[in-house]
């Protein structure tokens, strides 16, 4: 009983994950600002539709991923206290940047 | 466009550079022939084409994470490697079997991002205007020449030294090199989350952000990180006490040799 309330529970948290969609195009992304809860688990789906590479970097995320032109990627990031954390496209930083903002829920 | 590929080529070039120069130190003060490097670098920028040119799938793999754990697992590879190799007598053949297998692994990770972003700049020709692409390459040959630069620097530099403190210094590089490959390795799985979330131990990014000239440069040479997480704290340890730890071994039995002169360096000794 306790077995599989402990299953179902990391089941459920698991399930819970929120999944936040990000697009790239004319090297640029889209939403700029992204919301998230504090402390909590979140998986980025960002879907590169320019022709060519990007990498999503972000030195507050510690996160640094490269996305293959028309394809998609998979970060983790969090859980995370209330802030901001920008984050760029090292390939093209001038143009490409963005923030996650945390907040308390 | 010019400064960052600068930037962005340097960062890649100086984590390769110093692993080399370290190992061919230690392949010069050992006489070792160092036969290992040009099919290190013939088979390391073949690996980092063919791991860049299918990158779009291989990020597929694992769910979409494949891209962090094929890293993950290069950079355990060369970690491993590296203690295996500073273990073993320097004359032992295996030595430079290793060296090349270390290095070949390092050229195509780093490489392959290389490969990533000037093949992005060049295929966007047709999109863009040419302009963009000269100062690109301009900048990746300056930033490659930088990193080239620094690893002769380390190479005489570490020559210089007298001869004790030699084999010493660069078994501290390449212990740094290992715990920064265990800590990066870390980050990638938590990233691809393989490995849990631990907390952030420190923030250092006030006295010295990961985004300066210097931050760049600590974070290509030795991993640093303004905000690094509990594990990856305890994966650098790990990483740094396992090279460290070969290396006395291999003294001790080194010393144990010299003591009973034993003529055959591959005798098996019970220590």
């Amino acid at each position: 009983m306790a077995l599989s309330l402990v299953l179902f529970g990391s089941h459920a948290a698991f399930a819970a994950t929120p999944v936040i969609k990000i697009k790239i195009q004319d090297h640029l992304f889209f939403p700029e600002i992204i919301e998230i809860p504090a402390y909590t688990k979140v998986k980025l789906l960002i879907n590169n539709l320019d022709p060519t590479a990007e990498e999503f970097e972000s030195y507050e995320l510690n996160r640094e991923k490269i996305i293959s032109g028309n394809r998609k990627a998979i970060i983790f990031i969090g859980p995370l206290p209330p802030g901001e954390y920008p984050f760029f496209g090292e390939f093209y930083p001038k143009t490409a940047q963005g923030k996650v903002v945390v907040v308390e829920q | 466009m010019f400064l960052n590929s600068v930037i962005l080529i340097l960062q890649e070039i100086l984590e390769a550079a110093l692993l080399v120069s370290v190992l061919l130190v230690l392949s010069k003060h050992h006489g070792i022939k160092p036969i290992w490097l040009l099919p290190a670098i013939i088979i390391g920028v073949t690996g980092a084409l063919i791991f860049a040119i299918n990158m779009a799938q291989i990020s597929e793999w694992f769910d979409y994470v494949g891209q962090e754990v094929m890293n993950a697992f290069m950079q355990l590879a060369i970690l491993f490697f590296l203690s295996f190799l500073t273990a073993l007598h320097p004359k032992n053949r295996w030595v430079s079997i290793f060296m090349l297998i270390t290095t070949s692994l390092a050229l195509t990770r780093e490489g392959s991002e290389i490969f990533i972003y000037i093949g992005g700049v060049i295929g966007q020709a047709p999109y863009i205007q040419s302009t963009h692409i000269q100062p690109t390459l301009t900048g990746a040959g300056i930033g490659a020449g930088i990193g080239v630069s620094v690893g002769v620097l380390i190479y005489y530099g570490l020559l210089g030294l007298s001869s004790r403190y030699i084999v010493a210094s660069s078994v501290l590089l390449l212990a740094l090199v290992g715990g920064n490959m265990a800590s990066q390795a870390t980050l990638l799985l938590t990233q691809a989350d393989w490995l849990p979330y631990s907390q952030i131990l420190w923030n250092s990014s006030a006295l010295l952000p990961e985004n300066s000239i210097f931050g760049h440069l600590l974070y290509a040479l030795v991993g640093y990180e303004a905000t690094p997480s509990l594990f990856q704290v305890i994966s650098y340890v790990c990483g740094i006490l396992l090279v460290y730890l070969c290396w006395c071994f291999n003294l001790s039995r080194i010393d144990h040799q010299a003591k009973y002169k034993s003529p055959d360096i591959n005798v098996h000794i019970n220590i």
